[in-house]
């Protein structure tokens, strides 16, 4: 007899789960154990490399970041008396991605109470791994970066914004807080630390462009362009940036596994080999970002208060002059510089920052991320877009991160608008149905 | 956006993506057939083969076994009339059941004695029904009839008229050789409303472990051509397609004569699983959709295994009944490996004895054997598999997987949702009635979920709210 009409399937239980009857009779290998493990493999490289570049500090504060959350979920669980869902392999994880974002010389309890939002606040209260809205370690970094702003922004008071950096030839050995300031620093290859100490304190070099942007006075040349009265000279801002390969390398002040953009990118490279992330969603993530910094209109800091370079109108955005060049500064920076300045500043842009870290593992994380591929993109070219606008115009520590966070707000709404067309169906047969219907 | 990107890539690279067997070395070629051109489908799954224990094993009878039970039906209906009485002696070919048309007839595989009426589960899409049987015993041969004893059936199928040769094939009650057993004239009358231009044998066989397709072609290749074509010609189909795996083209170079002589196209198609499926093969082959909850008929493909054929050959030609069929017996736990001849009604667990847990079909759709589950025209194997690990299912973690694989690209992920909320509606928003049962979201599912149960049990309830007031004459088995 068919069932009746009104009958809903059965709600899953225990014999469901254990699934003794029913076909297929083989398993493919991989687990959520197995993947989580191994996503966790893939960032031990970022780690390695902050190893390198921050020492000793950075192991510690990666142990403390992933005691802390394995404990808690053990502990989390044992008093509310709920199974461990997934075991601990994803509070393994997400303790690494907690230590990847968070920089070398913060205190000890910042990762503690990093650890403490991750795991309570961005899992347990959603009810565990397939239930969080946001990814945990974002939430984890989110709350440090409100709660422990000072500590982590200025470790030395009298020099705000300066994070330290091992000198070339005290790399994985040497305490990255026995450091002095050289001002005279430009390049990390064959730069030697002062007699004594091991490491050198520099100023973020994001902050050296970022903030430049939130003055409204025109200015008449750009940065980056030579200066047209001496024609062969280099451009400013090619003079500020630190070299590529410092960036490329990791030898930048940053997170411990934001700055070697290499090892990231192979890292997330392998992942996507191993079908635990889809290529699109970075991607999509990158390539929005890059467009973004190649077309927002900024203004570019001198020392001091002084505006050294403009792309943009002062009006911004809808003032901007795009194709002509009449008034070259009013053009945006791809356009005004053409290819080769502008792909460095580009470059500089989304090396500088946290975006390779977020693109490849934050942002793909599994629960927080859209499931169809289709859905994916959209999640990383909002994600990369309102990062790089972030980083631009806001004046936030941690413009990638909150840009994926928000970006995992909506994912659930992304889920529902893209649906793939569904064999022998029209495209959106639903929405067409649910139209005819209302007409 | 991304399929289509794949789609194009890879007929950049692979070329022609079906091979013809014509392009085989030495066989002679054909250049309109060499460079045709066959689609693909988004999603699929790799599967390891796992038939090297029987993919070259000959096919032999199975020994004389101690018992049969033969359903009184097909499995559709229960209307019939046994015409045998306990104790009776029976000879093999007797008609045993008077079905309630000439089609439905059934007949005794065997010779040998009326010893109980009992019952035995037979396999349908929706899991093992039990229906009524007769139980025979002190069982004689000879068996091994497989050999056509000369060409004394008879039939002139070349000459004859469609409909005089559908009467014909009417006469021989065959049933399908599909999971859902149903008589062959049922079948061709259905093929013939819907119009049905296009006839696939699909040879495909891309489950694992099962390799009596594959066997069947190779060293019955000619006579299951020969059954195509008379099919063809009984359902007044022009195009006429064998689809095969081009793993095995080697095997099958002594079909290229036959299948010019009889004019059909040999396809050798890549094996990525399920290319096998119905919906799926006509997809790849034709480039159209079966519309959910439909049949590949209703696009005009009508889609045959070689089982058939080769029963077909054998009542038209040869003039024998259907009273077995070849089945794989194979899987890690079995003692037996190979390929059988095996007359229908055989209990599946007097094949693999010493077995505990047995499966009634290939491992992705097949279903566990009861105690009396008997081997029907749908069986395309028994095995004994290694039991699976059971591992409790985690909550889904929405790697988005199971929606990458599935072949009717629908969000398995969602439907999952809408079955642990008992959202009905929602998952017909969805397409859950689009699912082709092929258990690949079961199969690649991290989280160790029964996606493939579930879905079939939503794309079930949305059935049974779709025909609501209509009742079905199939009985509804226990379900998986």
């Amino acid at each position: 007899m068919s069932p009746p009409a009104s009958t809903l399937p059965a709600l899953a239980d225990l014999s469901d789960r254990l699934n003794p009857l029913g076909s297929p009779f083989l398993r493919a290998p991989e687990t959520a154990r197995t993947i989580f493990l191994l996503v966790m493999a893939a960032a031990m490289g970022p780690l390695a490399a902050g190893l390198v570049f921050f020492g000793w500090r950075a192991v510690q504060v990666a142990a403390l970041s992933v005691g802390a959350c394995v404990a808690i979920e053990w502990l989390y669980y044992r008093l509310t008396r709920l199974p461990a869902l997934m075991g601990r392999s994803h509070a393994y994880l997400t303790g690494v991605l907690l230590a990847l974002t968070l920089p070398a010389h913060v205190p000890w309890y910042v990762p503690v109470v990093g650890a403490v939002f991750a795991i309570l606040v961005g899992k347990a209260i959603f009810g565990g791994v397939g239930h969080f809205l946001w990814q945990p370690a974002l939430v984890g970094r989110l709350a440090v970066a409100v709660l422990f702003a000072q500590q982590i922004a200025n470790p030395l008071p009298q020099l705000p914004g300066a994070w330290p950096i091992l000198a070339q030839n005290k790399i994985v050995v040497g305490d990255e807080l026995n450091a002095s300031y050289e001002a005279s620093y430009r390049q990390w290859r064959r730069t030697p630390p002062a007699p004594g100490r091991d490491a050198f304190w520099l100023t973020s070099v994001q902050d050296k462009l970022a903030p430049l942007t939130r003055s409204s006075q025109g200015v008449e040349y750009s940065a980056l362009a030579t200066v047209p009265e001496t024609p062969g000279a280099k451009p400013v801002m090619i003079l500020q940036v630190p070299p590529i390969g410092d960036l490329l390398l990791g030898a930048r002040p940053g997170g411990i596994g934001e700055t070697c953009a290499a090892v990231i990118v192979v890292a997330g490279l392998y992942l996507v080999y191993r079908h635990y992330v889809k290529w699109q969603l970075p991607a999509a993530f990158v390539f929005s970002a890059c467009v973004v910094a190649a077309l927002a209109p900024i203004q570019l800091q001198g020392p001091g208060d002084t505006i050294v370079g403009a792309w943009g109108p002062p009006g911004g955005w809808l003032a901007m002059n795009w194709f002509s060049s009449a008034e070259p500064w009013t053009q945006p920076p791809l356009l005004r510089e053409g290819l080769e300045v502008g792909f460095i500043y580009v470059c500089y842009q989304l090396l500088s920052g946290e975006f390779l870290l977020a693109a490849f593992f934050l942002a793909t994380e599994t629960t927080s991320r859209p499931v169809t591929t289709g859905g994916q993109i959209l999640f990383g070219l909002g994600a990369g877009g309102a990062a790089m606008l972030m980083r631009l115009y806001v004046d936030t520590p941690i413009p990638a991160y909150i840009a994926v966070l928000l970006m995992n707000t909506f994912t659930p709404m992304i889920d529902t608008i893209w649906r793939p067309r569904v064999l022998g169906m029209r495209r959106y047969a639903w929405l067409r149905k649910t139209v005819e219907r209302r007409a | 956006m991304c399929n289509l990107l794949c789609l194009c890539v890879a007929l950049l690279l692979t070329g022609p993506l079906g091979v013809q067997l014509d392009s085989i070395p030495g066989c002679g070629y054909d250049l309109d057939m060499f460079f045709r051109r066959y689609g693909t489908f988004s999603g699929g799954i790799s599967l390891p083969d796992d038939k090297h224990a029987t993919l070259n094993a000959s096919i032999h009878s199975i020994g004389l076994p101690a018992r049969l039970r033969v359903p009184i039906s097909f499995g559709s209906s229960i209307s019939a009339q046994v015409l045998v009485n306990v104790g009776e002696a029976v000879s093999a070919g007797q008609r045993l059941v008077q079905g309630a048309s000439p089609e439905a007839d059934i007949f005794s595989p065997l010779g040998g004695r009326v010893s109980a009426m009992a019952t035995a589960q037979v396999p349908t899409r929706e899991g093992f029904v039990s229906l009524p049987a007769i139980e025979l015993t002190a069982l004689e041969g000879p068996w091994d009839d497989r050999e056509p004893a000369g060409e004394k059936g008879g039939f002139n199928w070349r000459q004859a008229d469609p409909a005089a040769l559908r009467e014909r094939l009417a006469q021989g009650s065959l049933p399908t050789h599909r999971m859902n057993v149903r008589p062959l004239s049922q079948w061709i009358a259905k093929a013939i409303r819907h119009g049905c231009r296009t006839l696939i044998a699909n040879a495909m066989e891309n489950q694992p472990y099962v390799s009596c397709d594959h066997r069947m072609l190779a060293e019955h290749g000619k006579q299951v051509l020969q059954g195509l074509a008379i099919l063809a010609r009984a359902i007044e189909a022009p195009e006429v397609l064998l689809a095969a795996d081009q793993r095995r083209l080697g095997d099958y170079k002594q079909l290229l004569a036959a299948s010019r002589h009889y004019r059909i196209s040999p396809v050798a198609l890549p094996h990525k699983y399920p290319i096998g499926a119905d919906p799926i093969l006509v997809k790849v082959l034709k480039n159209r959709e079966m519309p959910p909850g439909g049949t590949t008929m209703q696009v005009g493909c009508a889609v045959v295994g070689p089982a058939i054929c080769l029963a077909i050959y054998r009542w038209i030609v040869v003039g024998r009944r259907a009273l077995g069929r070849i089945i794989t017996l194979g899987g890690e736990r079995a003692q037996v490996h190979g390929n059988f001849w095996v007359p229908f009604g055989t209990l599946c667990h007097d094949l693999l004895p010493g077995a505990a847990d047995l499966i009634h079909g290939g491992p992705m759709v097949g279903l566990r054997c009861s105690l009396h589950s008997v081997v029907t025209p749908g069986t395309e194997a028994v095995l004994a598999l290694d039991p699976t690990p059971v591992r409790l299912a985690t909550p889904c973690m929405r790697c988005g997987w199971c929606t990458d694989h599935c072949p009717a690209r629908l969000n398995v992920a969602a439907l999952n949702d809408a079955f642990e909320l008992g959202q009905t509606d929602h998952a017909r928003r969805l397409g859950a009635v689009a699912c082709i049962e092929c258990g690949v979201c079961s199969y690649i599912c991290p989280s160790c979920l029964p996606l493939s149960q579930r879905v079939k049990r939503l794309k079930r309830v949305l059935r049974g709210t779709f025909r609501r007031g209509i009742q079905l004459s199939k009985p509804e088995g226990s379900g998986p």
